[in-house]
């Protein structure tokens, strides 16, 4: 970059913080049209916003609708800036996941946040949806040779779905790593049932996730 | 059959207890993984009955109808679409039938399950809707009070509040908060005070607290709530944090250990007490023991005077 941008990309990742998708957008039009590469776009621009949005998040200074705002001005930024980078032939995927709740379990709203915030961070997210059966998180995790399989469940009644999913895809030989969330879950309930991690919140989920495809 | 007078009084004269949580007894009983429990008060009338009658026997002076999720929006997501007012009617006949002479009946009123902007796309007239639909079930087939309770989005708290109120019986209106480090704030960042001003600006009869927390953390959220709000105040705590165990889920607190902080958070201000998620009428036989000792204590230390 022969140009300073730094006043660009600060303005993108304000708009990151801001929650506001036509900034997000246009900010990333407006980065295209003056030569900073799609790449340094998102390193340099919307991704420190949305690491600053978790740091928010996890300070009690931010609440879910700034993190669904947040995750949906990243979404906008990357629309934009998706097709320039395929251009360039980088694949910037940092791995697949597959998500959804588990069997019983309709509460989306968890399992929604983290879906967007790990697309907002670089993965390709395939969001099953609500009451997924065993066997179509461990068909999808086949299919897409997926890195992670993520499941939710937001009710003690239902949280037990989860060691079912553990067993389904280690019995199935994936290689996908399984990550279980929602109310009810932690720590140990994880260690118990065999998972390979677990998160608090939507935001260390991402960090949690980051660390499990790090090569 | 409907005594709102009589909460009203019971309310100005004295502190009452509530019930404790519902949905791990009905488990204990064989609800099923992904059931509604707001069915059973069709399916399995008695066992509802039962439930409640743990509760009276163990000396609450209001039970809360199996209505939680009884409004029409969260019974369609449950596939009971439509039966709104089946449902609700039959659940407080069950009460009913369980209450002992003078005990209170609350409608118990939870949230919708669907999000405002930005988190969903629902609007404020479909809380308005679901809301009028519930409580006039619950206020039709005779409840004593509504209790609203575990709200977490401020404007679906008070679209739950109004549409009680306008049903003419006496409101209790809680709301569920987490200790952030700034403070308590509802997961949508509404912080404590602010949040149970409002609600006591809708002329609820009663604010508060439930859920989310166990009873230590909520003794101190109680004191905060005190120095926000002039009045009557509700604290519902759970029995500390649920933990997955390989027999199933449990919770880290004794009855013993609830029950004194429930004795501590009357003594702050609260004057509506019980129990949440994990509490069972053990917990609140527990509280029983503990609020009917602080009375003799009171009555002892005013007959010495």
């Amino acid at each position: 970059m022969s140009l300073d941008h730094s006043p660009l990309l600060a303005a993108m990742s304000q708009s990151i913080l801001d929650g506001d998708e036509t900034a997000a957008a246009r900010l990333a039009g407006d980065a295209l049209a003056s030569g900073v590469e799609p790449l340094d776009a998102i390193d340099r621009g919307f991704t420190p916003g949305i690491r600053e949005v978790g740091r928010l998040f996890e300070e009690g200074e931010y609440f879910l609708p700034e993190l669904v705002t947040a995750a949906q001005a990243m979404k906008a930024a990357m629309a934009v800036l998706r097709p320039a980078l395929a251009a360039g032939a980088a694949d910037r995927s940092l791995g697949r996941v597959v998500i959804g709740t588990v069997p019983g379990d309709i509460h989306d709203i968890g399992k929604t946040l983290v879906g967007a915030l790990l697309a907002a961070n670089g993965f390709e997210v395939f969001d099953e949806g609500v009451d997924v059966a065993i066997e179509r998180f461990v068909e999808r995790a086949r299919e897409l040779d997926a890195d992670l399989v993520c499941a939710s469940a937001l009710l003690t009644t239902t949280m037990a779905a989860q060691r079912e999913l553990v067993a389904a895809v280690r019995g199935a030989g994936l290689r996908a790593r399984v990550l279980v969330g929602g109310a009810p879950v932690t720590h140990a309930w994880a260690a118990e049932i065999g998972a390979d991690g677990h998160a608090d919140n939507a935001v260390a989920a991402v960090d949690l996730a980051r660390r499990m495809v790090a090569p | 059959m409907s005594d709102p007078g009589g909460a009203r009084r019971a309310l100005a004269e004295r502190v009452l207890l509530l019930d404790g949580g519902m949905g791990s007894l009905l488990i204990a009983m064989g609800l099923a993984r992904g059931e509604a429990a707001e069915a059973w008060n069709v399916e399995h009338p008695e066992r509802i009955v039962a439930a409640h009658r743990g509760y009276v026997e163990a000396g609450s002076d209001v039970i809360q109808t199996n209505t939680f999720g009884a409004n029409p929006v969260k019974l369609a997501a449950s596939g009971l679409g439509g039966r709104c007012r089946e449902i609700n009617a039959a659940a407080v006949a069950l009460a009913r039938r369980a209450a002992a002479p003078g005990t209170l009946v609350a409608g118990d009123v939870g949230p919708t399950g669907v999000f405002l902007p930005p988190v969903g796309d629902a609007g404020e007239e479909l809380f308005r809707e679901a809301f009028r639909e519930q409580t006039e079930a619950l206020a039709g087939a005779g409840v004593d009070l509504i209790a609203i309770e575990t709200m977490y989005d401020l404007r679906e708290a008070l679209a739950a509040a109004e549409a009680a109120l306008a049903t003419g019986l006496p409101v209790f209106a809680s709301m569920t908060f987490e200790t952030r480090r700034r403070g308590a704030f509802t997961m949508m960042g509404h912080a404590l005070g602010p949040s149970l001003r409002q609600l006591a600006a809708t002329g609820a009869d009663a604010v508060g607290l439930n859920c989310s927390v166990g009873s230590g953390a909520m003794l101190a959220l109680v004191r905060e709530a005190r120095s926000a709000v002039d009045r009557p105040l509700i604290a519902q705590p759970n029995a500390g944090q649920p933990r997955a165990t390989p027999e199933g889920v449990a919770y880290d607190a004794t009855p013993e250990g609830f029950a004194r902080d429930l004795a501590a958070m009357v003594a702050a201000g609260a004057r509506v007490v019980g129990g949440c998620c994990g509490t069972d009428p053990g917990f609140i036989r527990a509280a029983r023991a503990a609020l009917d000792a602080m009375t003799e204590r009171a009555t002892a230390t005013e007959e010495a005077r």
